[in-house]
């Protein structure tokens, strides 16, 4: 916990998935040191997507990331692992095939060269999540759909990430899941991580929030610190149910 | 489904006015090509342009019977050669044994291969994805195997068919005339399908069979009948190709050539455009001529199949691509 | 009968050995990479050479080309993902498939202009051994070639199974996206994934040539039987493989004590069709993206 947590910065983001067809058309973003940021929109408005741009997944068109002022834009998802990035995909992206341990083992795929580093990481995985230590053995693809997506978030610290990304975490859970995941995310923040988060549930996720920006169709719409947008939340989503 | 198939926005504008354009330009030119084809055919005395002018539409025709599954569809067919050969072996069989009318022959050439189609589709067409291209190439060799064993083929020693009682000028114009006016007829069967639901639903399948499908598209259904339709095409060449070199043996007949020059004729052409094999089997021929003199046929197999994989790799979408300005997802599954 | 039976079971399973490790690499680069290698057999054309050029150039025994073409083909594969299958890989499948069929043809042309159309035969002291246990009698090169195709079967499934990079390949089969972001370098396991595939294909052939003549345009027959064996078995798993194999194997020994010679290919393919027909439906589900 002694690393310090890295500042993101994003300039004038455009990208889509076809040519000619943008789906973030110019968007800053900054994900504060040490802060929990949340991007909110509606449907469609390129959430996600800025999301895949900052994973490495889908390479911009223009546009800038940076990481504590280092220019990452061209780095492949697999480098930004490195760096200490990590990015939680949205739905099921467990490893069916393979067991709860398999899988967290994948999650320390850059410590492979150090195996006792991994071993450490792997047992402090379970104390973390001590859930998961009577499913160790199990193959992923057979868990009930919380149980995954705690393998998913194990599977994501065990490289002990310093800047998270996450995409609609709760989506599909249970209520009192959605409620657990959301006492995880509280917790990313108290460890002092960087947490940049996207989330269909918008009362939720402006309640952990340091910092909120917003997004529609691609551009950036609104931004303030959490108290502004408890208080303009209601007009928010109502606004946004209309579009 | 209509709209959801028309291109959106900038890209679309650009579209209708090269539409437009492609009206004015490609028309005039069309009639104008054809009528100097005509009357060349009337009044030419050389037997070798005739005979190579006559393979070139003739590989239209077969271009155009892979276009319709494969250019539109984006199913990869890499067997044409069995289904020309089994046309071809359809009238040799009957032209060899019975005084059957040349026109009912072909006719039935265009069935056998149509039935064949439907044997080789059933199974593989219900499945997505690139099933169907390895099985085109399996087939090709299977119905090799059974041109060499089966009792009516004669196996490896091949078919002689009776000489037409025509001069050689004569014959040479008849063959012209034939293959010009299936040119002709094959051009405009897709051309037509290019404007159809038959022809959207293809290339929906090419672009997304999923969401085809949950958009109602019966995929199965589409891609079989593009499947036959292209066989019954290339059974009733091959019913008249053998006609034309009045003998044929099982490993000329199904030789990979004919295949891969089919395949390289559309994706250099353009696949998935009506002008496609116009452009493509003419041009594809050119370069089989210079390479004839200079080289060994398998060297100049060689030679095409290396073309053919550049051209997939740098300019999947062919001339057409080129002159349609079309980037991006063109051609797909 | 009984005996003859006995024998056909023997020289079955020996036949699906070879019949694995000639399948697996199609099985293997369809599964993971949900591309579909139109242009397998002509590597397994190649390792049959390979066998019979360092046979009659070195002297060397095929059982040691058959180790030897493991790293030659991996690199040959590797080659051929990086230049050809890389680039195509964002683009629609239908560029791939037709960048393989293209290579298909070079390849095959090129073996025709090296060695022209000839059927060749590899032929080793042990290659007309009979080797005889109570009542059953088994050919010594179908024994050596079936024992090294069980050994680099097992090596497979062992990498798969029990390395940190095997697993890695299951988990990019799975999700591509969530393997890179754990740091996973996709292109590179893709790389060696196809180095693997085409390195059983080389191993295989070199097998096949022990077993069977052969002649650089004859590849398709294998291609065929492939493709078989991948529908019988199921995709990208090395268990899932050597059940095809064995099944093709023991089908096409035991039809061929039942049936005249030609006769067995045909029912090979009507089996193809008819299993296209029944398990199609299972193939399609295996893979969102198929080649």
């Amino acid at each position: 916990m002694t690393a310090t947590a890295p500042e993101l910065r994003v300039e004038g983001l455009e990208a889509g998935y076809y040519a000619g067809q943008s789906v973030l058309r110019g968007v800053d973003l900054r994900a504060a040191p040490g802060k929990l940021t949340v991007i909110l929109g509606p449907n469609g408005a390129g959430k996600s997507t800025a999301l895949r741009v900052l994973a490495g997944l889908l390479p911009p068109a223009a546009g800038r990331v940076l990481v504590d002022g280092h220019d990452i834009t061209r780095v492949p998802a697999h480098g930004r692992a490195r760096l200490g990035i990590a990015f939680l995909p949205q739905g099921r992206s467990v490893f069916a095939a393979l067991t709860v341990h398999q899988n967290l083992e994948l999650g320390g795929w850059i410590l492979r060269r150090r195996r006792q580093d991994l071993d450490r990481a792997l047992e402090a995985a379970y104390e973390r999540y001590p859930k998961l230590r009577p499913l160790r053995d199990r193959p992923a693809g057979s868990l009930s759909g919380g149980q995954q997506r705690l393998v998913e978030i194990a599977r994501m610290m065990i490289a002990d990430p310093r800047l998270i990304l996450i995409d609609e975490p709760s989506a599909g859970l249970a209520p009192n899941l959605t409620e657990e995941v959301y006492e995880e995310l509280a917790r990313l923040r108290v460890e002092g991580r960087t947490v940049l988060l996207v989330d269909q549930n918008v009362r939720a996720a402006v309640e952990v929030a340091d910092y909120v920006f917003t997004l529609e169709s691609g551009r950036n719409h609104l931004e303030g610190d959490r108290e502004r947008f408890e208080r303009e939340l209601g007009a928010l989503i109502r606004a946004w149910l209309r579009v | 489904m209509r709209p959801a198939l028309e291109p959106a926005g900038a890209l679309g504008r650009l579209g209708q006015d090269l539409v437009r354009l492609r009206r004015r330009v490609w028309a005039p030119v069309g009639a104008l090509v054809l009528a100097g084809l005509v009357a060349l055919g009337l009044v030419s005395d050389d037997l070798a342009l005739l005979d190579s002018l006559g393979v070139i539409f003739m590989y239209v025709v077969l271009t155009q019977a892979w276009n319709v599954l494969g250019g539109y569809g984006g199913y990869m067919n890499f067997g044409m050669a069995a289904f020309f050969g089994v046309g071809a072996y359809t009238t040799a069989v009957i032209g060899h044994s019975w005084p059957v009318s040349p026109v009912l022959a072909t006719a039935a050439a265009g069935l056998a291969s149509g039935l064949f189609a439907l044997v080789v589709g059933i199974p593989t067409l219900r499945l997505r994805g690139a099933y169907f291209a390895i099985a085109t190439l399996i087939v090709t060799f299977a119905v090799e195997l059974v041109a060499l064993n089966a009792p009516f083929t004669q196996g490896s020693l091949g078919i002689y068919l009776k000489v037409l009682p025509l001069s050689p000028l004569q014959t040479e114009q008849l063959f012209y005339f034939v293959f010009l006016g299936l040119m002709l007829a094959a051009t405009v069967i897709v051309f037509l399908i290019e404007r159809s639901h038959f022809g959207w639903a293809l290339v929906a399948v090419r672009e997304d069979e999923n969401a085809a499908e949950v958009l109602g598209v019966r995929t199965t259904r589409v891609k079989i009948l593009a499947l036959l339709l292209g066989a019954v095409m290339a059974g009733i060449v091959g019913g008249i190709y053998s006609y034309r070199v009045l003998y044929i043996e099982p490993a000329g007949t199904f030789a990979i050539d004919t295949s891969l020059n089919v395949v390289l004729m559309a994706v250099l052409g353009g696949a998935g455009f009506w002008q496609g094999p116009l452009i493509g089997a003419p041009v594809v021929m050119a370069v089989g001529d210079v390479l004839r003199v200079a080289v060994a046929s398998e060297v100049n197999r060689l030679i095409f199949g290396a073309i053919l994989v550049a051209v997939a790799l740098f300019a999947p979408n062919g001339v057409m691509g080129f002159l349609r300005g079309v980037r991006g997802r063109r051609f797909t599954i | 009968m009984l005996s003859l039976l006995l024998q056909a079971a023997v020289d079955g399973i020996l036949l699906g050995l070879i019949y694995t490790i000639m399948a697996l690499g199609l099985s293997l680069i369809l599964g993971v990479l949900g591309v579909i290698n139109v242009a397998h057999s002509v590597f397994i054309m190649l390792g049959s050479f390979f066998a019979l050029g360092l046979l009659t150039l070195l002297h060397l025994d095929p059982a040691v080309s058959f180790v030897l073409s493991v790293p030659v083909f991996f690199l040959a594969g590797a080659a051929v993902y990086r230049l050809l299958i890389q680039r195509v890989q964002r683009a629609p499948a239908t560029i791939g498939i037709l960048v393989l069929f293209g290579l298909m043809v070079v390849v095959e042309t090129a073996g025709i202009l090296l060695w022209t159309t000839d059927t060749r035969v590899i032929t080793v002291g042990y290659s007309n051994l009979r080797l005889s246990a109570g009542p059953v009698t088994v050919n010594g090169a179908r024994l050596v070639a079936g024992g090294l195709s069980l050994l680099a079967t097992a090596a497979a499934y062992w990498f798969l199974k029990r390395t940190l990079t095997g697993r890695a390949v299951v988990a990019m089969a799975d999700n591509r996206d969530a393997a890179s972001v754990l740091g996973m370098d996709v292109d590179r396991l893709s790389m060696l994934i196809f180095g693997l595939g085409i390195a059983a294909a080389g191993a295989g052939g070199v097998a096949i040539g022990m077993t069977f003549p052969f002649a650089p345009q004859d590849h398709i027959q294998w291609l065929a039987w492939a493709f078989l064996i991948v529908i019988v078995g199921g995709l990208g798993r090395v268990e899932s493989t050597l059940l095809g194999g064995l099944v093709i194997g023991l089908v096409q020994t035991l039809a061929g004590v039942l049936l005249p010679f030609s006769w067995v290919f045909l029912l090979m393919y009507l089996l193809l069709l008819v299993l296209l027909i029944v398990r199609g439906q299972g193939l399609a589900g295996a893979r969102r993206r198929e080649l």
